[in-house]
């Protein structure tokens, strides 16, 4: 059953009965869309995405014979680039008006919390001033608004909250579809689909359509090359997985979703690793999992990319080395490393100081000066404070002291 | 010497001033001395050997020999592990043959003092050999490193090399009784022999012992002493850290590791390097064990230099150790 459309497309509702779950937003639109567009000029339809936002400005438009004129993302938002659309389709209102067919003109701005600080300077305050200035309503979608800079938007407009479709919802839907592309698949299948959807329409379609596409029949087991759509993950989720992990692909596909920094996540895994294998066979397995494991990172350098699945291959490997002793237990963060370097900076730079001191003076470099003399001068200096070799090196009070009360290496 | 204020380190205080003054090292200053009877056929030089054997003293005497009491005027004394990259030697090396005007009576060059050489990456290596070439007519070098292996052959090749070997007993004693009398402090025969011994051929660490001895007991250095002070003054932290590997305590260990780069600025392979020291002395392991132990230590030192965080490496490696102390408690 080759198709030519992406299912997405081809099933797209057209009207706002067939927009899947999310009820309460749905009727509180339509109603701002029928009866409040005058008084409050705009809206903003947030929530995460494939939750049917865009689906619905779509679907209520066509039944309510609006005109969409839509901006997102991928259209730069500069003040003037805003202007530039959105002025005019705007002002125009008013020659719309007469027209029979048309309800008038709908400002859809998709994405707006994609508007980014620096390249689209005034792009927010110039979305406000359409808004203020606009003659026809706007309506906004974004994914998270609790973003700063979108702030003076929540002041404007009303808000309408969309949540994750529910899975039973999204298995019913993909059942329709299925029937429709006579494709016979098996319930648990399309509940495989569904939760792993974690209630997003449209990846479930899509992984549908890829899943299906060129067969008559689909059972759980084809569902189980299915992974989880690429979702940013933190620092925290990913340790969690990681050290939760119950399985080495469990593991890989863990850390391949993962966009955290390397060496972040290779110090936090080194430091909570005693913490997951409290044996030491196991312990010393993993650890020289994740020594090999940053062997590769040092061989990545800046440049040679390529070497990443080897440097995930060996972390994945240290996650899975005994299974069966997994247990949950507080994470250490931030890196112990970073903590200590930070808290010891001081004592480091006044010990370099006094190497550096010892070295000019004696011919050798700073670190021979470190191990061949500062313990012999720590000594003699504990003995005699006034022995005459510190004016001799040079050494400032502060750094007598320092040496004398300096723990042993 | 009225130009130096009087040192007092003993290590500067007695280290030679002169070929003539260095301690057991009769063929290297023969062949030395030929080359300075004519200076101008004195090819660069590499000395190599281990730490304390006189190879920087040496290379001073060369200095001062060459140019007399100025010899800080036509020497520039670098040290490769402090200057930060190739470029920061290039440049001092640049800026010094270009206002040393090379020359001083009979010799025709200026003269590079090139300390721990053998720190400098292989790409380093070859900018210094070509730096060597471009400033060969007015600058002599001496090359001084702890491995000659490190050094790249095109720099060996263009160097007379010598070695320098672990001092012998005999002379170092009679070094640190010639110091012990002219300081007017009571050294004990015996003393004297352990501090040799903890010193494995290395003068400068038996003079700096000596020195710390001598202000425990109002110059009087007897055996106890010389065991008070080595104890002390050996690497501790290295030591603690490895015993509580070896007793299966991986965090505490750990925690060791961390202060000792946190709080003391210690490299990866400084660790490592101490780590191995220090595994030789540990009393309950045995012969085998120990080896083992070294066969890992190996692979980790390598995977330091391949690797991207030390610390990460020597975490790796302390659990290693973790692993054979449990097994090793175990198995009694």
């Amino acid at each position: 059953m080759k198709d030519d459309f992406l299912w997405v497309e081809k099933y797209r509702p057209k009207k706002i009965a067939e927009v899947v779950g999310n009820e309460e937003a749905k009727a509180t639109f339509v109603e701002w869309l029928k009866n409040k567009r005058h008084t409050k000029k705009a809206v903003l339809l947030y929530g995460p995405p494939g939750v049917g936002k865009t689906a619905l400005v779509n679907a209520a438009s066509n039944e309510f014979g609006f005109r969409i004129i839509e901006m997102n993302a991928s259209d730069t938002r500069t003040e003037k680039a805003i202007n530039k659309v959105a002025g005019p389709a705007t002002s125009f209102v008013a020659l719309d008006k007469f027209s029979t067919e048309s309800k008038g003109n709908l400002l859809f701005l998709d994405e707006v919390d994609g508007i980014a600080g620096n390249e689209d300077r005034g792009g927010v305050s110039a979305i406000v001033k359409i808004v203020e200035e606009s003659r026809v309503p706007v309506i906004m979608a974004a994914n998270d608004p609790d973003l700063e800079k979108l702030r003076p938007l929540k002041k404007v407009c009303a808000l309408i909250r969309f949540q994750q479709v529910r899975i039973p919802l999204i298995i019913a839907m993909l059942r329709r579809i299925c029937i429709m592309q006579h494709v016979e698949a098996e319930f648990e299948a399309l509940e495989r689909i569904a939760q792993n959807s974690r209630g997003d329409v449209r990846s479930a379609i899509n992984d549908l359509q890829s899943l299906a596409e060129e067969k008559r029949v689909l059972t759980l087991q084809d569902t189980m090359m299915l992974s989880s759509r690429n979702r940013d993950i933190s620092m925290y989720e990913t340790l969690k997985g990681f050290f939760s992990a119950k399985s080495l692909a469990e593991a890989s596909t863990l850390l391949s979703r993962s966009s955290v920094d390397y060496d972040d996540l290779l110090l936090s895994v080194s430091d909570n690793l005693p913490l997951r294998y409290t044996d030491s066979r196991e312990l010393a397995e993993a650890y020289d999992l994740v020594s090999k494991a940053d062997v590769f990172r040092g061989r990545i350098g800046t440049e040679n990319w390529h070497l990443l699945k080897y440097f995930f291959n060996c972390l994945a490997q240290a996650a899975a080395v005994a299974p069966q002793s997994c247990k949950s237990f507080e994470l250490i963060s931030p890196p112990i490393r970073i903590i200590t370097l930070f808290w010891t900076k001081g004592k480091r730079t006044a010990l370099a100081t006094i190497c550096a001191k010892i070295g000019a003076r004696c011919h050798v470099s700073r670190e021979t000066a470190k191990h061949d003399f500062v313990p012999f001068v720590k000594i003699m200096l504990e003995k005699q404070k006034s022995n005459p070799i510190n004016s001799w090196l040079k050494l400032e009070l502060e750094e007598v002291d320092y040496l004398v009360k300096m723990g042993k290496f | 010497m009225a130009l130096d204020e009087e040192a007092l380190m003993w290590v500067e205080k007695y280290r030679p001033r002169n070929l003539n003054e260095v301690v057991d090292l009769r063929d290297i200053v023969e062949s030395l001395k030929a080359f300075l009877r004519t200076p101008r056929t004195m090819p660069h030089l590499l000395l190599a050997g281990i730490p304390g054997t006189g190879k920087t003293t040496v290379a001073l005497c060369i200095a001062r020999e060459l140019f007399g009491q100025n010899w800080k005027t036509f020497t520039l004394e670098l040290n490769a592990s402090d200057e930060r990259g190739i470029d920061t030697v290039r440049d001092r090396i640049k800026d010094f043959s270009r206002y040393s005007r090379a020359g001083f009576g009979n010799v025709p060059f200026a003269l590079i003092i090139l300390d721990e050489s053998d720190q400098m990456t292989g790409p380093a290596q070859t900018a210094l050999r070509r730096i060597m070439e471009t400033s060969s007519r007015t600058c002599r070098f001496i090359l001084i490193c702890n491995q000659s292996g490190k050094i790249i052959e095109p720099i060996q090749s263009r160097c007379a090399i010598f070695r320098f070997s672990k001092l012998d007993k005999k002379a170092m004693v009679d070094q640190l009784e010639c110091i012990a009398k002219k300081e007017k402090i009571t050294l004990s025969p015996e003393a004297a022999e352990r501090i040799v011994e903890y010193s494995e051929g290395d003068l400068r660490h038996a003079i700096n012992a000596l020195q710390t001895a001598s202000v425990f007991r109002d110059g009087v250095v007897d055996e106890k002493t010389v065991l008070q002070v080595v104890g002390e003054a050996s690497p501790k932290q290295v030591q603690v850290m490895l015993n509580k590997a070896l007793n299966g305590d991986f965090i505490e260990a750990r925690k060791v590791m961390y202060e000792l780069i946190g709080a003391y600025g210690f490299s990866g392979s400084e660790i490592v390097r101490q780590m191995q020291r220090e595994l030789l002395k540990v009393s309950y392991l045995s012969a085998e064990q120990k080896a083992e132990l070294t066969n890992i230590i190996g692979e980790y030192d390598f995977r330091l230099t391949q690797g991207a965080n030390s610390d990460i490496q020597l975490s790796a490696l302390l659990a290693q150790f973790a692993k054979v102390g449990k097994s090793k408690g175990e198995s009694n």
